[in-house]
């Protein structure tokens, strides 16, 4: 049944230094669709593609308001997810009931590293199962970072997480000096959308259903942005299918290397074809849709 | 006697029969490929680096701090894996925090590393925890000068003049134990360590790191742990780094 | 409200009569088991060792806040060294009266406070400042008067808004917060107060005040705290916050102690009748 004898918990050591049961939650992370975040001087944006299990179904959410300056975009198992929204939540009050303060980005993702660190050291508890993308920003500016099941969380200027997140954090190193100088949050959030276009499979394109996206920064709330109110941001998009996907030369070849590394998880992901249906009649009624919010 | 395959080495808290706690061993396996933490003892205070290994570009350059502070008078800089490393300073914060509560003076070293050494020790006890994956070395100023002491997986917990640990440790002893320890402020400290963080990094060389070093002295900072200041830190690098073309241009000389 | 530190927290006699002292020095000794564990459960009734009052008030670029050094124990004046301003983080000062014991508990909350939230893993930024320490005293005050177990105290907290405007409120014993441009704790709202306005008339006049001017008011005020105040003694700190000069986006936080009531006159002394030794 195990792949050896050292992954049966998160309380043993493999030989060579290894939580097995760790990094297999990490994996959990790689099954959920991917969330892309990044930040600019004044903003941080996060996208996230949302699934739906079957075509009848509703999409499952993917970003989580935590206050008014702060927000995470989650990968991985949700029920995870919102038990660590829950926590920060709780923390974001208690700094405002104490300190009449917001809750700092920094303070926040700590208090939910040492809480993950805590399941990876006694038996009985199994790690989280999700990866978080966590936007706040404060008195010292725009953060984004990202928490992982193993009890790390790590400051990034873009970060992806998810199903092919390699691809979307190959785009972000090669536009990263873009980013960092975009003065406008449509520029971050254009970007943004690009980055989580290159995680798509074939046969899945960005619509109003599947995508979201959420902003802050100064003198911005936290806002997210789903289904009719984000058709604006694909409208700023050239195309909303990955241009890998389609042959195109200009993107294709430098990304050869990402492909070949998320081969694997690719393959290894099934719910990534039985989504793609549900989403042709979405892009047939997005049009009318446009035409509604436009009155 | 090897310890795989005997099943001596699946849990915690057992004994092969030849008298091992391999989990604890493995735990040290962790440890060692970590980036590489230093300390340094000396005169006039204490001096802690650590080469942080920086694993993506996208990374937020100077943040992620790695060395930590367990009360104002006491630094912790660790090797392994980084969440336990969080964990056990925490727990030095509580030991710090309750032990002022109680005596309204701060705690001395020493007694603080009595006491973390009995809760990582713990942590090697019982099947349902596993213990700590980190080498944490710890410096700080208390009335009776400064202390600087390593604490391992096991719990066993030495003073020293120089510590090293993670993946360059071997380097950085052999560099450290040229140092004397009699003689040295932490002012030429905190450029022997850039040297050895620099040195021990030839290791670890496919990977790009930076630089994070912490200083304690009762000239310098009061007798409060603190990074050192920006210019300082370029100062140091640039000194380590300048030590390094010499070196090549001797070997090449030689050569 | 009566600003005897001994009546603090008591329902004023007009309104509910004489307060009941017998209630603290009610005995358990004759008390049989079963009426003990009806006994009420007590906690403080009243400030041991006691400091006077707390004065404080804006100016153009900051803050002053002055405290006398005297522990009185009673009407005995014990200890000449009490310190009541507790510095906290690099810009906020607390100024304290009432019970020095609750004072000490006080200052050690606040240590702790300032270790965790400037100490761990602080980089750069999120810095303590006066509204957050200023909420944070007002949860513990009014928590600990929720249980009926209060720190017998009122406490100023003065430092800066994130705007960087001079921030200066209120906490007392029962967790009631208030704040203005000039305030004073216990005798002193009866006699500085006053004094203090005729600089300040209105909250908003502050900006017209210049250091120089918040300093003579504060020096004043100490000198008829000392001459009207029977637990007043003339030796007193003194702490001004203020924006750099040269840097409008840091500040000098200057701490003066072992201060003198300067200028002091008591010819009015021989006027005074129906005291003393000798009845004229």
């Amino acid at each position: 049944m195990f792949r050896n004898n050292y992954d049966n918990d998160s309380v043993t050591y493999s030989p060579t230094g290894r939580l097995f049961q760790v990094e297999y939650a990490l994996e959990a992370i790689k099954q959920g669709s991917a969330a892309v975040g990044l930040v600019s001087k004044s903003h941080v944006v996060l996208v996230a593609l949302k699934r739906n299990a079957e075509e009848l179904g509703s999409y499952q959410k993917k970003i989580i308001k935590v206050d008014d300056h702060m927000g995470i975009a989650l990968a991985g198992l949700a029920p995870d997810a919102r038990v660590l929204s829950n926590y920060l939540r709780k923390q974001a009050m208690s700094s405002k009931m104490i300190f009449n303060r917001p809750l700092s980005t920094s303070k926040a993702v700590l208090s939910i590293a040492d809480k993950a660190q805590e399941n990876t050291q006694s038996y009985g508890s199994r790690p989280y199962g999700v990866g978080l993308l966590v936007a706040g920003y404060d008195e010292t500016g725009a953060h984004l970072y990202e928490f992982q099941p193993s009890g790390s969380v790590l400051e990034y200027f873009g970060a992806a997480i998810g199903a092919r997140s390699q691809a979307a954090r190959t785009y972000l190193e090669r536009n990263l000096d873009i980013i960092r100088e975009s003065d406008s949050v449509e520029s971050l959030i254009v970007h943004g959308l690009n980055a989580l276009r290159d995680t798509l499979s074939q046969d899945v394109e960005l619509t109003f259903k599947n995508t979201s996206v959420a902003v802050v920064g100064k003198e911005a709330e936290f806002t997210t942005y789903d289904d009719e109110s984000v058709q604006q941001w694909l409208d700023k998009l050239d195309s909303v299918s990955n241009a890998r996907n389609r042959g195109d030369d200009d993107a294709g070849d430098a990304d050869a290397d990402a492909d070949a590394t998320e081969a694997a998880e690719g393959d290894a992901e099934g719910a990534g074809t039985t989504e793609s249906s549900g989403d042709a009649p979405a892009t047939e009624t997005a049009p009318e849709d446009r035409m509604e919010t436009d009155e | 006697m090897t310890s795989i395959g005997t099943g001596y080495d699946l849990s915690n808290s057992v004994f092969s029969p030849d008298g091992r706690n391999f989990q604890v061993e493995y735990a040290m396996k962790a440890v060692e490929n970590g980036g590489t933490s230093i300390g340094l003892k000396c005169k006039d205070g204490i001096v802690l680096a650590v080469e942080k290994i920086i694993n993506s570009k996208l990374l937020v350059p100077g943040k992620n701090k790695r060395i930590q502070t367990i009360d104002r008078h006491i630094g912790v800089v660790y090797s392994g894996l980084l969440p336990d490393g969080r964990h056990f300073v925490n727990r030095g914060r509580d030991e710090a925090q309750s032990f002022k509560s109680i005596y309204k003076t701060p705690i001395s070293v020493p007694h603080l590393m009595d006491r973390l050494g009995i809760y990582v020790q713990n942590y090697t006890c019982y099947n349902s925890v596993r213990p700590f994956g980190v080498v944490s070395i710890v410096g700080g100023i208390d009335d009776n000068g400064p202390h600087l002491y390593m604490i391992e997986p096991s719990g066993t917990c030495w003073g020293y003049s120089g510590a090293a640990t993670g993946k360059g440790r071997q380097t950085a002893k052999s560099e450290l134990e040229k140092l004397n320890y009699e003689e040295l402020t932490v002012r030429e400290a905190v450029k022997a360590a850039a040297k050895i963080i620099h040195q021990a990094h030839e290791d670890n060389k496919d990977k790009d790191y930076e630089l994070e070093i912490s200083w304690i002295s009762l000239d310098e900072t009061k007798g409060r742990h603190e990074f050192i200041p920006d210019d300082l830190l370029e100062e140091a690098k640039k000194y380590a780094e300048e030590e390094d073309d010499e070196d090549e241009d001797d070997e090449e000389m030689e050569s | 409200m009566n600003h005897n530190p001994l009546q603090w927290g008591r329902p004023s006699n007009d309104t509910y009569g004489q307060y009941n002292h017998n209630i603290a020095n009610a005995s358990v000794r004759e008390a049989d088991h079963q009426s003990l564990d009806s006994f009420p459960k007590m906690n403080t009734q009243q400030p041991i060792i006691t400091g006077t009052s707390v004065i404080a008030l804006k100016f153009k670029d900051g803050i002053i806040m002055a405290a006398d050094n005297l522990g009185s124990y009673g009407s005995l004046l014990r200890f000449n060294n009490i310190e009541r301003l507790i510095k906290v983080g690099s810009e906020t000062i607390v100024g304290v009266s009432g019970d020095i014991s609750d004072l000490q508990q006080i200052e050690r909350i606040l240590d702790e406070l300032e270790t965790t939230e400037e100490v761990y893993d602080n980089d750069g930024g999120h810095n303590l400042r006066a509204p957050h320490v200023h909420e944070y005293l007002s949860r513990v005050l009014y928590n600990r008067r929720s249980k009926m177990n209060p720190l017998w105290n009122a406490i100023i907290v003065g430092g800066f808004n994130d705007d960087k405007t001079p921030f200066l409120r209120y906490i007392d014993l029962l967790g009631v917060t208030y704040g203005s441009s000039t305030l004073a704790t216990g005798f002193g709202s009866h006699l500085a107060i006053p004094l203090l306005r005729q600089l300040i008339p209105y909250d908003v006049d502050y900006v017209k005040v210049t250091e120089e001017e918040a300093r003579k008011a504060v020096e004043n005020s100490m000198r008829v705290l000392f001459y009207r105040d029977a637990r007043a003694a003339d030796k007193y700190s003194v702490v001004t916050i203020k924006k750099s000069e040269d840097d409008p986006s840091s500040y000098t936080f200057t701490h003066e102690k072992d201060l003198r009531v300067q200028n002091q006159s008591w010819k009015f002394a021989k006027d005074i009748r129906g005291y003393g030794s000798k009845q004229q």
